[in-house]
């Protein structure tokens, strides 16, 4: 997504545009010693992208903050007030692996390593019977850019990676209930009853096996979350403004808010961690090579009003104060254009949070004059990690796994700045 | 501003590139290996003996790098000792002044370095707290120092087989029981009864073939009161095919086995290659034949050097090029030096990438030695009988391809910054003893121009023959209209045959090196002549084809613009215009003077030389005095055979590893592996034929107190099967299993409907198959120890998927069949089946009366006679219409997800 036109408004771009950057005062900005740094392999295409382009959507002020949102997320910026943004991030690949770098802070060169979400189900532990501990909705991203590797666990063990659902209730997860329509729910009841009571009987034998007895517990939940799960997702059980307010009665909403209404369900029952993703599979849906005006008018539009509604459901609920919402994506875009649209830009870009324990309405770090590099307070996207463990009360220091070394830059340090 | 995240690595390398600097860091090593886990990490260091200055690289002399108080006397003492003409090692010397205080500061230098305190720095010093833990760690290390001191690094001693107590002996089988007495006697615990035989049979079935014992086979085991019985089962299962199976997917383990992953459905392949499953196939062929460990680690480094004409073995460098990586070469060679060094050695190569090993003997500059053994390999696909096309079958294998490529050492391990100044020659790393001979080897033509292979040339011709007669016929059947075309077509495809002809001859001449010979020149110029003939054939059949072209465009038609464009004839004209002027360049051309340069058949060459790189390296590896390969081969082993090796980290034996339970086992497992050949059979047997091995799997009192993590083994540790072996037994027990062996990778969306072994299904990143992927199917970048999870998603995959569910119906019928109406008996049979234990008196009472109430429920539910749901399902894959029998079905499904099903006692 592009910062520059989101929540790191640029009007220098306005101003330039159509200039290459060596006709403006930051010429300097293109030193291919300063563009490649941090980035693995090298980043040669961006000394083509020199000539400016200007903001592609107004913006305005929002909220007592004065926060500047560019016009595709209108409803967000609505939300202003709540949002702790961090506008000096950068990332390591120039490439979209950088989607899993930003779930595992590693470069996919490296392969897997365990996602944010399954660092805090591995810490924290379940706080439902009915339920996964962590939930991941939407399209993730392609085989190219990490694949399942965004919501794995790696070395955790899977029982702490995310369980991929589909906001269908007929099939929200592999197996969720028996494969032909022959099988009665009675007769499946009392099946399960039997497995118990023969679990148990040839337990007798062995009471120190802790497998059998979390077997016995697994087959208890899964039979709960046969019916748990598909409960959770019957949206229509919401109240006609609650499902305004996410968008669900717009064609170009629908989708995206019933992931996000979904998400609220499931953290309201107890599920630790929900990862929602948009544009997924291949590069992703937000790579705006060319024509970034009408993409991201159009997946603005999908997203915009739902996380919104997120936010406010979140908060009239009073939800949000324990509830975090992180909103990121895997890197900037180019200040210079490449034909219509943006090359990836991993040197600057930005997120947001709000809720569970961060202040409302802060702007953290910034980037240059054109939104180039990060230049003020810069974080690593672990940074981003450090900051949601630190306030679900971890730390990834102390989750340390034997034989397992994680670097300084993997842990990550929290953004004290931007929390409460 | 804050400062950016790689100045902080930057420091943390810098800090770590310092204690190697100094002048003698065998001396450091010295130390490390006398103090061993008593010694901090702050102390493995030059300034332990030296004096705190600013370490230079350059400053290799004592005057430039003076010793402190401590190094000074360990030095005058060393010189006192060699003149006296005693042993005046480090360890010994170390030993002389442990209670003296060479820094003065009244604690003697070895309290000071068990306290974590520099011996020749008086302002280093314990404080008075730590000075009180002083005589607990000195006898903790006194205690150390008396025991077995297990150094994986040093080559292996075979050592005596402890004595244990007569009543103990009584238990004992083989030596492996005494070692793990010894063991036990030190923490007091008892040994678990034998197991029953049933539990046994099962567990010895799981654990060599991955499958239940048949009822048959629990019948006749228990029927047989042989003193032997047990071993002839060990060496049943050891012969039977399906052994190679069940530790070939351990070793694919091991061995990062990967089918090719990539992007669009294979139109750009990522990692690894397609038909690398040959590798699969080698792999279980090799096992069942009990190659030796050694010949198989030689074969997947060197295949190509060592047997370049030998397709079978040239399958087992699938090891080497399942690390392909199309988009990075970098990470490919970092791959292949990261999991040689950990599959093989169990050391941590990768860490030395950027710096000194932190742990290990391990520089930085031996790292970029060891990527050089790999420099110069790639990987190819080779042409195999019967399809000309490898794309579509191929052999996959490495080969040298740039024999001449340089290795550089890349600064802070930054490719892009390559240190110039000084290429890196092919070598292992010293610590570990041995010597690297290269060796470079001249490959035999066929490995280096493949095409000159008989097989090549045979199918070339036949396939050239077969398109001469093909025209032929059609020539026989043309019409009018096609008459001229397919005369053209027919003398093309004739020129063609005996060009190649001509081409294999001339070829053939040169392979006898009679190049220079009038022969080759006569031969050489008709076959010029012949190509020139050919070429003006070809010419006159693209005229042909424009005219037929011609006729297609008058005829006009989507297909006519598909192929000619807007304007049909404009362009069917313009192509013939073409095709006339090529005829009259092939018409000039041969008008020529007569040569000798021929156009070959292939140009298909590859370096005639090897450099012997991965040979010297599978040498140094398999020499009988290498410290870890033994060690490394036997632990992994142990590990599959009991759920946790003897060194439980099995890809680390080194310092940041953890330590083995039984040290001594290992090493004299490791010594007997050798002694046995290599053959890893007579291990397995070993192994299996023991005391240990064959102990309940219960706890008692006693053993949960001292050892609730069973570290002494004192019964057998349960377990849950792995992800293939729930899906292979749920096929296997009801009947349904396909026991085809080998071929080609299987869809791994096809896990449910397809019949083969798990091993069979497409495993590589992206492309595993769900129900697996649920019961913690290996990872295909690395799995060096298996774990088991538990969830509610196996427990869904289970109860819910067609797999358990059709299946369970199925055997629920046959038992039927064979058991008759009797409740009782089905149960019985059905027990022994799906769980392969006998069922016991209270699950026979549990289980009949599930049946009648299930019954009854399925009765009044009425749901046996709609049949019209899912029209897809066969006959054989509902449910029954009988309640009764519909019942049974359930019991079955339950038996399926029950924990024994799932459970290796």
């Amino acid at each position: 997504m592009s910062h520059l036109e989101s929540f790191d408004i640029k009007p220098a771009l306005n101003k330039y545009g159509g200039k290459t950057i060596e006709e403006t005062p930051y010429k300097d900005l293109l030193d291919p010693k300063r563009v490649n740094a941090n980035i693995v392999g090298g980043n040669p295409a961006h000394i083509d992208r020199s000539r400016l382009m200007p903001l592609q959507t107004g913006y305005k002020k929002y909220g007592q903050c004065g926060l500047e949102v560019g016009d595709w997320f209108k409803n967000i910026g609505e939300c202003a007030d709540d949002l702790a943004i961090v506008r000096s991030l950068w990332t390591l690949d120039n490439d979209h692996g950088a989607q899993l770098t930003f779930q595992t802070g590693r470069h996919v060169r490296e392969g897997a390593h365990p996602t944010l979400g399954s660092w805090i189900t591995y810490g924290l532990g379940s706080m439902n019977e009915n339920l996964p501990e962590f939930v991941v909705l939407g399209n993730p991203t392609g085989d190219c850019c990490g694949g399942t590797w965004t919501y794995g666990a790696s070395y955790l063990g899977p029982q702490y990676g995310g369980v991929r659902l589909t906001t269908d209730p007929a099939k929200p997860l592999p197996y969720i209930k028996p494969a032909d329509k022959f099988v009665h729910p009675d007769e499946q009841a009392a099946e399960f009853s039997l497995l118990g009571r023969l679990n148990r009987l040839s337990g007798i034998d062995y009471p120190d096996d802790k497998d059998l007895r979390a077997r016995i517990k697994s087959y208890e939940l899964a039979f709960q979350m046969q019916t748990a799960i598909p409960e959770t997702l019957q949206m229509e059980k919401e109240t006609e403004a609650t499902r305004k307010l996410y968008g669900m009665d717009n064609n170009a909403t629908r989708s995206f808010g019933e992931q996000c209404l979904a998400a609220r369900r499931l953290v309201e029952r107890g599920v630790r961690f929900v990862q929602i993703f948009h544009g997924g599979g291949g590069g992703g849906a937000w790579d705006a090579h060319s024509e970034i005006k009408s993409n991201h008018t159009s997946l603005a539009e999908q997203v915009d009003k739902p996380i919104a509604g997120l936010l406010k459901d979140l908060k009239q609920r009073g939800m949000l104060k324990d509830t975090l919402v992180v909103f990121g994506t895997e890197f900037g875009r180019t200040p210079a254009a490449q034909d219509t649209g943006r090359d990836h830009h991993p040197q600057g870009f930005c997120a947001w949070m709000a809720g569970g324990g961060v202040k409302g309405g802060i702007q953290h770090g910034a980037t240059d004059e054109l939104g180039f590099y990060a230049v003020e307070n810069r974080h690593y996207v672990t940074d981003i990690h450090a900051t949601a463990l630190h306030l679900m009360g971890l730390d990834s220091h102390r989750l340390e796994v034997p034989g397992r070394r994680r670097l300084a830059i993997d842990h990550g340090q929290p953004i004290k700045e931007i929390i409460a | 501003m804050r400062p950016i995240k790689t100045l902080i690595l930057t420091g943390l390398f810098t800090a770590l590139i310092a204690p190697i600097a100094g002048a003698t860091p065998t001396n450091r090593v010295l130390l490390m290996k006398h103090y061993d886990r008593f010694l901090v990490h702050a102390l493995a260091n030059c300034a332990t003996c030296h004096l705190p200055q600013k370490p230079d690289v350059t400053q290799t002399s004592l005057a430039n790098f003076p010793h402190n108080p401590y190094g000074r006397r360990l030095m005058s003492v060393g010189t006192e000792l060699s003149k006296k003409g005693k042993n005046s090692d480090l360890s010994t010397r170390i030993q002389i002044t442990s209670l003296e205080d060479s820094d003065g500061d009244r604690v003697p230098n070895e309290v000071e370095i068990l306290l974590g305190h520099s011996p020749g720095d008086p302002k280093d010093t314990p404080s008075p707290e730590e000075l009180k833990l002083a005589s607990r760690r000195k006898a903790e290390f006194t205690q150390f120092l008396k025991g077995y001191r297990w150094q994986p690094f040093e080559p292996i001693q075979r050592p005596s087989v402890p004595q244990v107590s007569s009543a103990q002996q009584k238990r004992v089988r083989n030596p492996i029981d005494s070692f793990i007495f010894a063991e036990m006697n030190t923490r007091g615990i008892p040994p678990q009864p034998e197991a029953s035989s049933a539990t046994l049979l099962r567990r010895l079935t799981f654990d060599l073939i991955g499958l239940a014992p048949t009822p048959d086979e629990i019948r006749a085991f228990l029927a047989d009161k042989s003193p032997n019985a047990y071993e002839k089962v060990v060496d049943r299962l050891l012969a039977s095919p399906k052994y190679g199976e069940r530790w070939g997917r351990h070793w694919m383990d091991v061995w990062r086995y990967s089918d090719w992953a990539g992007w669009a459905d294979g139109g750009q392949i990522r990692d690894s290659k397609p038909h690398i499953w040959r590798w699969r196939d080698w792999i279980i062929e090799s096992l069942n034949k009990d190659k030796g460990y050694d010949k198989m680690v030689l074969e997947m480094l060197a295949g190509d050097e060592i047997a370049p004409n030998d397709p079978s073995t040239l399958r087992a460098t699938g090891f080497l090029a399942r690390n392909y990586k199309l988009l990075s070469r970098e990470q490919w060679m970092e791959d292949v030096v990261a999991h040689t060094g950990r599959a093989f050695m169990g050391i941590t190569m990768h860490c030395a990438k950027c710096h000194d090993h932190m742990y290990e003997p391990l520089s930085q500059k031996e790292y970029y030695r060891f990527r050089a053994i790999f420099e110069t390999h790639n990987v190819r696909n080779d042409r195999i009988p019967g399809e000309t096309n490898p794309d579509k079958d191929g052999l996959v294998r490495a080969y040298d391809a740039e024999p001449t490529a340089v290795t550089y050492l890349f600064t802070r391990g930054d490719e892009r910054r390559p240190d110039k100044e000084q290429p890196m020659s092919p070598g292992v790393p010293t610590a570990f003893g041995g010597t690297y001979t290269l060796a470079s080897v001249k490959l035999p033509r066929a490995a280096y121009l493949p095409d000159r292979r008989d097989f090549v040339i045979q199918e070339t011709l036949t396939a050239a023959k077969k398109a001469k007669d093909e025209a032929h016929a059609a020539l026989e059947t043309a019409t009018a209209e096609k008459k001229p075309f397919a005369q053209a077509n027919f003398y093309a495809a004739e020129l063609r045959l005996s060009v190649l002809n001509s081409q294999i001859y001339v070829e053939g001449l040169e392979d006898s090196n009679r190049k220079a010979s009038p022969e080759w020149d006569a031969q050489a110029k008709q076959l010029v002549v012949l190509q020139r003939r050919l070429a003006k054939a070809e010419a006159v059949l693209k005229v042909e084809t424009a005219k037929q072209g011609l006729l297609e465009a008058k005829a006009g038609g989507d297909k006519a613009v598909a192929r000619y464009g807007k304007n049909p004839m404009a362009g069917a004209q313009k192509l013939l215009e073409e095709a006339q002027k090529a005829l009259s360049e092939a018409e000039k051309v041969l008008q020529n003077p007569i040569n000798t340069a021929y156009t070959p058949r292939s140009t298909l060459a590859f370096p005639a030389e090897s450099t012997g790189r991965r040979t010297a390296l599978a040498q140094w590896l398999t020499a009988p005095q290498h410290p870890l390969t033994a060690r490394v081969a036997v632990n992994h082993i142990w590990a599959r055979h009991f759920g946790t090796g003897i060194v439980p980290t099995t890809s680390d034996f080194g310092r940041n590893g953890r330590k083995p339970s039984h040290p001594l086992l290992l090493d004299w497992l490791a010594t007997e592996l050798q002694r046995n050949h290599w053959q890893m059979k007579p291990i397995h047997r070993l192994i299996l034929m023991s005391d240990t091995y064959r102990r309940a799997s219960t706890t008692s009192p006693e053993s949960q107190k001292r050892d609730p993590d069973n570290l002494a083994l004192s019964r057998y540790p349960s377990r849950r099967i792995e992800a293939e072996l729930v899906r292979d037994n749920v096929l296997w027990v009801s009947g349904a299993l396909d026991e085809t062996m080998g071929g080609a990778d299987i869809d791994q969306n096809l896990g449910l409907t397809s019949r083969r072994r798990s091993l069979y299904l497409r495993t590589a990143a992206e492309k595993q198959t769900e129900f697996l992927q649920v019961f913690d199917a290996p990872s295909v970048t690395e799995c060096y120890e298996r774990r088991q999870s538990v969830m509610p998603q196996q427990a869904l995959a289970l109860a819910n998927s067609s797999l358990s569910i059709q299946q369970a119906r199925m055997l629920a019928r046959n038992l039927s069949q064979q058991t008759g109406a009797d409740n009782v008996k089905f149960i019985q049979e059905a027990f022994l089946r799906v769980l392969a234990r006998p069922v016991k008196p209270n699950e026979i009472k549990t289980c009949t009366d599930f049946l009648a109430e299930q019954t009854l429920l399925l009765k009044k539910l009425n749901v046996g006679t709609k049949l019209t749901g899912n029209t897809d399902l066969k006959d054989t894959t509902r449910p029954a219409e009988e309640p009764d029998l519909r019942a049974r079905e359930n019991l079955i499904h339950v038996l399926f997800n029950h924990n024994d099903f799932l459970t290796i006692r």
